[in-house]
């Protein structure tokens, strides 16, 4: 049985090169991030067309939930077997890790569930990513039915994804803040304590700070899962491109990163995204000064 | 957008191959910096896990934070440099 898994799994994956040998075009990996529409919906000025972001956004979407149904809801006991316990420890990361490092006390009962999807949905659109699915721009002809190849893509290596997630982050600051504060309140912690005469160059300097938190929230998560797809997939490309020389270098160099992205990147992303999430909240609620 | 950094062998003018080597130079000194960045997280890491051992739990996830910060250093850079390359 085990052999059975293991020999359709090595079928499944060498899949890729019999779609890469059937279309023999130039090689670019930046095709990868020219998404086509699938399902096209215009509205107006807005495109809400489903492409191939969209597709992993919405499976991911599922994903989370049924990891979140399976492992913290399902027949829960007092004695937790693996599945139950690995669910507790995916709740205790989220709340010891996360909430209680960046929330205040009072505010950890609002804020816990936002914080915790934003850690789990990640998490799961960055694993998904590293997994080859059949949701591929590019189709190969298997015994006479056209199937879409297998791929490697993170929907959160587009930036209006993270983008999207942060700005979600961005207001929700600004607006707890503002109903912990008051407006006058809250736009005031903004400065810190500071001789008049420096205020002038203070001002402007952290405004644009609030600002480029939004930037920084985004760009982090998008530019590390660029440029690990980038890597594997250079790296994937070399193998039939290059000398037969070049593939062993070209195979240990993109297990090796892949295993990077996969064990510690994903999760280190998801981590950092949450647990900044819950800093900015909880620091917008309780300022220091 | 992206489609033609990649694969530099076939960008013929000489401006092209300028820009690439300027991309990769820009990347190449900031990952040295990120580097030295990491190193540093990391030595002090097991320094205060060497002098006080209770405190791992605690000290891991600053350690995390820290690395993660520190490792988007670079690619603000990469991000910076493609953005570069392609509308220059």
């Amino acid at each position: 049985m085990k052999r059975l898994i293991a020999l359709s799994l090595g079928l499944f994956l060498a899949l890729p090169s019999v779609a890469l040998a059937a279309e023999g075009e130039e090689f670019d990996p930046a095709h990868e991030w020219e998404l086509q529409e699938w399902v096209p919906i215009h509205l107006g000025p807005l495109d809400l067309s489903i492409n191939k972001a969209v597709a992993y956004l919405l499976l991911a979407t599922v994903v989370s939930i049924a990891i979140g149904l399976f492992l913290m809801r399902v027949k829960l006991g007092r004695d937790p077997d693996r599945r139950q316990a690995l669910g507790e420890t995916i709740y205790e990361i989220a709340q010891v890790q996360v909430a209680e490092q960046g929330l205040p006390h009072k505010a950890i009962g609002r804020w816990f569930p936002y914080v915790a999807t934003l850690m789990v949905f990640i998490w799961t659109i960055n694993i998904l990513g590293f997994i080859p699915l059949p949701l591929s721009d590019e189709t190969v002809e298997i015994a006479g039915v056209r199937v879409p190849t297998l791929a490697i893509f993170a929907a959160t290596s587009t930036l209006s994804v993270t983008l999207a997630l942060a700005l979600m982050t961005w207001l929700f600051t600004h607006i707890e803040g503002i109903r912990a504060n008051g407006v006058a309140g809250y736009f005031k912690s903004w400065i810190p304590d500071v001789p008049k005469g420096m205020l002038p160059m203070i001002v402007p300097l952290e405004v644009l700070g609030q600002f480029m938190r939004l930037i920084s929230l985004s760009v982090r998560l998008y530019a590390n899962m660029l440029a690990g797809h980038m890597l594997i997939l250079t790296f994937i490309g070399l193998i039939f491109l290059t000398h037969w020389a070049v593939f062993p270098i070209s195979v240990v160099f993109g297990t090796v990163f892949y295993l990077f992205e996969v064990v510690i990147v994903v999760s280190i992303q998801a981590y950092i995204f949450a647990a900044l999430s819950a800093i900015y909240i909880g620091s917008a609620i309780e300022p220091e000064h | 957008m992206l489609s033609s950094f990649f694969f530099l062998a076939a960008a013929e003018d000489g401006a092209d191959a300028g820009k690439a080597i300027a991309l990769a130079l820009g990347i190449g000194l900031g990952s040295l910096g990120a580097g030295i960045g990491i190193g540093n997280i990391f030595g002090s890491m097991i320094q205060a896990v060497a002098r006080q051992p209770e405190l791992r739990s605690e000290l891991t996830g600053i350690q995390w934070l820290g690395f993660a910060l520190t490792e988007a250093v670079v690619f603000y850079g990469l991000i910076g440099g493609l953005l570069a390359f392609v509308l220059i």
